[in-house]
């Protein structure tokens, strides 16, 4: 091992001769530490979340939807149905007519949006709309619709009279007051005759792919259609997902560099403490890289360490935290019953590189101080 | 002690400290030949600039005029590496206090010459083992700086300067921190092992007594006077 080395590691784990400069050591070693656990409980925190909602997204919502380019209405669907059923068969496909209608239950009529739907058997209801009009499974409720007909009194609303089957839960990322009717329910209701404004499509290969793949396969039709992906589909929410992951990484970050600032006053105060020390490693030959290096090893080493505490508690802590559902949430509010951790590997592996690097760069400037003192400074002032 | 050739040379050296108004003239215009195998007494008042030379000669500081010849080469003008080097391999220091690592223990306290110079962890101890038996300390290896005497650390400094077998040995006022029993032991050593070593010695000291015993004493006058042998 290179003198240099070898005297950081002393410097490091034969500190117990020197208690104060071993105090400050430790205290930089377990804010890195704390820093690097910090972050990586909280982003396996927010990843936990962040991947249930993406899972109710991908469970509950279409993978990719096909709407016209131009107009409200696909002019020719059956033929896209067919072309999708014969290239992607095991593509679920589902035709959708929606508009907006007022909705009355037992008050007053509340604006929902109404959504025909060729996989619907029967009406529903979503948790939102049902608080709102006071309506439940088994009731029923008017539906007035804005096209108009025309009668011997003048042109009136169309409405209809529909029974609840169920109340379904909110989807993520919808905003609440949906009302789910069979696709030739709503056909009736919202255009008076057989038309489809859009197809919705799920899989159960590759959701983030599938809109590229039906993009592939309608590539004849793309000028008269408009593909949407689950991105495009829910673009705020992921949007704001990343964003919220983004500034959570910096503002935990920020933990990490008051680590480092800590770890590199604890280094420059090593550096002044052992000036004689430098000084007399001088006198024997050490030539300032070595002595750069000796402070690079020291600050790398509190730095490793530090990192790799932090790193494998936070994963720890983050584990056990998931496995054990140590903290619950209200059931009925949130759509888990206790806070979800998810560690990515990834994760850890950039949180533990970037509280290295910043150890790196910490030890650095002072060591490019003690390179660049001159030996005999150290014994004149002795 | 018969002249051989010089193994130092200093010609027109001057070196100064601070800056304008406050700027202190320490050595100007100082010529001094050490001669190889001398043992050479250098003496002076507090703050004539003693350290100073010596620091000036083992490369740890530079002069602000003048040129210092180590062997054969001019080693004023070389390279913060190239002096580390020169001084690993060339110089042996003491000083007035022993300077050894707290950390080390008194065996790889010897040894780090040896390691700095890049020789493997077993041989440099072997190595710093031998040294400690030749200044009375072979079962003293494993104590640390603070388990030792005074006397002992200072015997512990001198087998650290001959780690690398250099062959010139600077020892800045060695004995200046030992009691007088102390002091006589040590000056006795570093005069055993420049002869044993075949070392070319230049030894700081306030001790006239001591200073006589060597082979030349080079008395160092402020600036201004004339510094001579004796």
């Amino acid at each position: 091992m290179r003198a240099e080395l070898h005297l950081a590691r002393r410097y490091l784990i034969g500190l117990g001769r020197r208690t104060h400069v071993a105090t400050v050591s430790a205290i930089s070693l377990l804010s890195l530490a704390l820093g690097v656990l910090a972050l990586v409980v909280t982003l396996s925190l927010l990843d936990g979340f962040q991947s249930t909602i993406k899972r109710g997204i991908l469970a509950q919502s279409a993978h990719a939807r096909i709407e016209p380019a131009r107009g409200r209405v696909l002019h020719d669907p059956a033929e896209l149905v067919s072309i999708l059923h014969r290239e992607l068969p095991d593509v679920g496909i589902v035709e959708i007519v929606q508009g907006t209608c007022l909705v009355r239950g037992i008050g007053d009529a509340v604006p929902a949006h109404v959504e025909g739907r060729s996989d619907m058997e029967a009406p529903a209801i979503d948790s939102v709309l049902a608080a709102r009009i006071g309506a439940g499974a088994g009731e029923r409720i008017n539906v007035i619709s804005p096209r108009r007909r025309l009668t011997p009194m003048g042109p009136v609303p169309v409405h209809a009279v529909v029974r609840v089957n169920r109340v379904a839960p909110r989807q993520p990322g919808v905003d609440g007051g949906v009302l789910l009717l069979p696709l030739a329910q709503a056909q009736r209701l919202l255009w008076g005759h057989k038309v489809v404004e859009a197809l919705e499509l799920r899989t159960f290969s590759d959701p983030w792919r599938l809109a590229g793949t039906v993009r592939s396969v309608l590539a004849g039709h793309a000028d008269q259609l408009r593909i949407k992906g689950v991105r495009e589909l829910h673009h705020s929410l992921l949007l704001a997902l990343s964003l919220e992951r983004i500034m959570i990484f910096f503002a935990v970050g920020l933990m990490l560099v008051i680590a480092a600032l800590n770890l590199l006053c604890n280094v420059a105060m090593v550096a002044a403490e052992k000036r004689t020390d430098l000084a007399v490693l001088a006198g024997l030959g050490l030539g300032p890289r070595a002595l750069r290096r000796l402070f690079v090893a020291l600050g790398l080493g509190i730095g490793v360490l530090g990192a790799a505490l932090g790193a494998a508690g936070g994963t720890l802590l983050a584990v056990v935290l998931d496995r054990t559902k140590a903290l619950p949430l209200p059931r009925g509010i949130f759509i888990v019953d206790a806070v979800p951790f998810r560690v990515d590997p990834l994760m850890v592996l950039t949180v533990t590189g970037l509280a290295l690097a910043l150890s790196a760069v910490a030890s650095w400037l002072p060591a490019r101080l003690v390179a660049r003192r001159d030996p005999a400074e150290g014994l004149r002032y002795e | 002690m018969s002249e051989g050739a010089p193994i130092v040379v200093l010609e027109g050296v001057s070196k100064g400290y601070g800056e304008g108004a406050n700027r202190v003239e320490v050595l100007r215009d100082l010529d001094l030949e050490v001669h190889r195998g001398e043992l050479l007494a250098v003496v002076g008042p507090s703050g004539v600039g003693k350290s100073t030379l010596l620091h000036l000669m083992g490369l740890l500081d530079r002069p602000d005029a003048g040129r210092i010849i180590l062997g054969d080469r001019d080693v004023s003008t070389l390279d913060q590496e190239a002096r580390a080097r020169a001084r690993n391999r060339e110089i042996g220091f003491v000083f007035q206090y022993h300077y050894l690592l707290d950390e080390l223990n008194a065996v790889d306290n010897v040894a780090l010459p040896l390691r700095i110079a890049g020789r493997r962890t077993e041989a440099a101890r072997g190595r710093a083992r031998e040294l400690l038996e030749r200044v009375g300390l072979a079962d003293r290896g494993h104590h640390f700086p603070d388990q030792l005497s005074g006397g002992e650390q200072q015997r512990v400094a001198v087998a650290r300067a001959l780690a690398m077998e250099p062959p010139l040995l600077l020892a800045d006022e060695p004995t200046g921190n030992l009691d007088r029993n102390n002091a006589e032991k040590l000056f006795s050593l570093v005069g055993e092992l420049h002869l044993l070593e075949g070392l070319t010695s230049v030894i700081v000291t306030h001790n006239e007594e001591m200073a006589g015993r060597c082979d030349r004493v080079f008395r160092l006058a402020p600036v201004g006077d004339e510094s001579r042998d004796v």
